[in-house]
């Protein structure tokens, strides 16, 4: 996706059209195979529908794309998800030394099952966590 | 030769990153060439997912804003 404009419109990331105006938020999810996966994944994509962000691709980060990471770089702030303590997606963002916020969904009471769906409650929980770290009104 | 690259389907924000590549190197004093990459599919080879962007030698050094010519200046050395 490298949608010119489209950032703007929907979302407070800046995308094309919107650089130099509001500050360029990217919102990254481990979406991992467990439930906490999940609800980083189901957060991350709230959060960018309420307009508190862009969520962009963990996976091009971890396999090194370059115009990718040139993108995680340029924003005023990323802040990456991760479902549990393994902090998958923040190694990927230590591997390549950039900066970011942090969100660990364990760290918040849910606690990590297989097999089991996320709810709109946990999901919740951590939208409104995110919210305040990046002071959004979502 | 530097080769510079601004990625970006047209919009003024993309005209505005041009335009400030081109104050950057001029005031660099450097040999370079500019081109302006506006095909979607050409700009989606460099892994660029937030135009506009630049690109020095074929190494996209910034996305999804509009850095200054100084700053510009700075990476192009």
């Amino acid at each position: 996706m490298a949608g010119c404009c489209e950032g703007n419109k929907t979302h407070s990331a800046s995308g094309c059209c919107g650089a130099g105006g509001s500050r360029t938020v990217l919102i990254y999810a481990c979406s991992g195979g467990a439930n906490v996966g999940e609800v980083t994944d189901q957060a991350a994509r709230e959060l960018m529908y309420a307009g508190a962000g862009t969520m962009f691709c963990l996976a091009g980060l971890g396999g090194d794309i370059e115009g990718m990471l040139a993108t995680a770089r340029s924003a005023d702030v990323n802040l990456v998800l991760d479902g549990c303590p393994l902090e998958c997606a923040k190694k990927v963002f230590d591997r390549h030394g950039l900066p970011h916020q942090y969100l660990r969904v364990t760290d918040l009471g849910i606690a990590k099952t297989k097999g089991v769906r996320a709810t709109p409650e946990q999901i919740k929980t951590v939208t409104d966590k995110a919210c305040a770290m990046l002071q959004c009104k979502a | 030769m530097t080769k510079i690259q601004v990625l970006g389907t047209g919009c003024a924000k993309c005209k505005k990153l041009a335009d400030n590549a081109e104050q950057a190197a001029r005031q660099a004093g450097i040999e370079y060439t500019l081109e302006k990459v506006t095909d979607i599919t050409e700009i989606m080879k460099f892994g660029v997912a937030m135009t506009p962007a630049l690109a020095i030698d074929g190494q996209v050094k910034v996305a999804g804003k509009v850095p200054d010519p100084a700053a510009i200046q700075a990476l192009l050395k």
